[in-house]
């Protein structure tokens, strides 16, 4: 059934965007990922401007963000003092990205750098993910240091404007929280992702954040800054279709019901190893488009 | 007397809007056209739509209709290979690019009128005239051009051939267009014109407008009109479905 989208302005097969939808929220269920870096792609490549597409992307997130913000906030696990300051970096970051974006759109080269941007990310997460999954499955472990907290100190442990995170139980520069945000909140607004896939490594491993509130506050600072995405995109660019956008959702809601069934099954080694071998496929997908020699070297646009 | 003059300037008062749709309604009545419907309604279960056209003519000579969209400025860009990455490298501009173009046509092109008739009325994809923007060689302009047409031939805003006009009897005459799902908004105009011997005996022109109606339209207005508002009741929205999402999720 085709369904006219109206602000995007053409219409669309309603069972794909739902099929979409339901896949990533499965995704997303199983893996506790967002899912933006599987919808955005597959939006574009079903035709969509990327702009729509990265537009609508941010308020479907929303609601992602929401329901699974909730739960966390509920059992206590979410630190709104360092997700406070990671937003000013966010909402920052966000703002500049729409910038950018529309720079880029103007210079015509946005369906070159999102897709670099992709296959950069998507490669390096995967690869990562795969590795340190085949070596938990290998039973080939690093050598744990017995100490977590290193005593040497990385250079932005030694950044000023310290500050205090008692729920974290951190003393860290607040830079180093924002700038977090800020690399969040570009990829938000460029990219169309929650940037969950950077934010909770980067939160684990910079931060040191204890890994029971990464999850919930990661969430809670993806949910405003979509949010604000969102109310920005609808103003400057007028690119949110909020009939895509509620096509993505009710097909996300279903997926996670039966994604979160499904993961109580699969062990956990396992469902990496899968997610990290999608991550592979979308990016080997998007490098191919830039490296072979596409079918039609022209494009026109209204301008 | 006085009752007289009155009255005779009163006539010309009211026959003046006559007068001047008789001056705007080109042509000297040798051909008349009428579309189905006067307008594409775009809801929200739109998926292209067929146009059906009407005509009689009263006078030998061959017919060419010509289906054209509002006209817009549009941009070329070429990929090419960077680093081994293929990249947008070159642009042209091309101003006054109808958004959206069709034609049918009682015989071929070259038979209808000579070349430069038909080039000044813009029947025919190769006498569409867009005003390219820049200094860059012909050829290099030729190139972007035929890539235009080309591009917009796959979106099915251009046509690959034109369509046939068929005959119901020597002067009755019928033809169907059909408008893809993807058609731009916006007011386009119908022309039909009569030629005979390579001269042009009559044009007639009327319009149709082609926009989103209903659910759809209310939409895309707030979207545009309220742009702050807009982005706010999306949000809101999101924010409900999510939230009942996971009241629904938490159940189990």
């Amino acid at each position: 059934m085709q369904i006219y989208l109206p602000i995007a302005e053409m219409a669309v097969p309603a069972e794909s965007i739902l099929l979409l939808g339901t896949l990533v929220g499965f995704l997303s269920g199983v893996f506790g990922v967002g899912g933006g870096f599987l919808t955005t792609p597959f939006l574009i490549f079903m035709g969509l401007p990327p702009g729509i597409a990265v537009g609508t992307q941010a308020s479907q997130l929303v609601a992602i963000s929401v329901s699974g913000v909730l739960g966390h906030w509920k059992r206590g696990n979410v630190d709104f003092k360092i997700g406070g300051v990671m937003l000013v970096g966010s909402l920052a970051g966000s703002l500049i990205g729409i910038f950018l974006f529309r720079l880029l759109q103007h210079i015509g080269q946005i369906d070159f750098v999102i897709p670099v941007l992709y296959v950069v990310l998507l490669g390096g997460m995967g690869l990562l993910m795969l590795g340190e999954s085949l070596m938990t499955a290998l039973k080939w472990t690093r050598v744990q240091s017995k100490d977590p907290r290193p005593y040497h100190r990385p250079f932005f442990q030694i950044l000023p404007y310290r500050m205090r995170f008692p729920r974290s139980r951190l003393y860290v520069s607040a830079l180093l929280p924002g700038s977090i945000g800020f690399i969040g909140g570009l990829l938000v607004s460029l990219m169309g992702v929650g940037g969950g896939f950077f934010l909770i490594p980067a939160m684990i491993y910079i931060l040191r954040m204890p890994t029971l509130l990464v999850v919930g506050t990661s969430l809670f600072q993806i949910m405003v800054t979509t949010a604000f995405a969102t109310i920005m995109h609808a103003m400057a660019n007028h690119t949110v279709d909020v009939v895509l956008a509620a096509l993505l959702i009710v097909g996300g809601v279903i997926g996670a019901q039966v994604g979160v069934r499904a993961a109580r099954k699969i062990s956990g080694v396992y469902a990496r190893v899968v997610l990290a071998a999608i991550l592979l496929c979308v990016c080997t997908a998007l490098a191919g488009e830039l490296l072979i020699r596409p079918v039609e070297l022209y494009v026109t646009e209204v301008r | 007397m006085r009752f007289f003059l009155c009255l005779i300037c009163f006539s010309f008062v009211l026959l003046l809007p006559f007068a001047t749709v008789l001056a705007e309604d080109n042509g000297n009545g040798l051909l008349t056209v009428e579309l189905t419907a006067d307008h594409v309604d775009i809801t929200t279960g739109f998926h292209g739509a067929q146009l059906s056209l009407f005509g009689v003519k009263k006078h030998e000579g061959e017919l060419a209709i010509v289906i054209r969209g509002t006209e817009r400025r549009m941009v070329v860009r070429s990929k090419g290979q960077v680093m081994g990455v293929w990249m947008n490298k070159a642009s042209q501009a091309f101003r006054q690019v109808p958004v959206y173009y069709d034609l049918a046509l009682s015989a071929k092109g070259s038979d209808l009128a000579p070349h430069d008739l038909l080039k000044e009325h813009g029947i025919g994809l190769d006498a569409l005239d867009f005003e390219p923007v820049g200094r860059k060689t012909p050829e290099t302009i030729e190139r972007f051009k035929e890539a235009l047409i080309r591009n917009k031939q796959t979106q099915g805003h251009f046509p690959l051939d034109p369509k046939d006009i068929y005959f119901l009897n020597g002067d009755f005459f019928r033809t169907n267009f059909y408008v893809p799902s993807n058609v731009p908004t916006g007011d386009y105009t119908v022309t039909a014109y009569l030629f005979e011997d390579g001269k042009l005996l009559d044009r007639y022109e009327t319009s149709l407008r082609v926009a989103q109606i209903g659910f759809s339209a209310r939409l895309y207005d707030f979207a545009h009109g309220q742009g702050l508002l807009y982005g706010l009741s999306a949000v809101l929205f999101a924010v409900m479905a999510g939230w009942s999402a996971y009241m629904f999720l938490r159940k189990d």
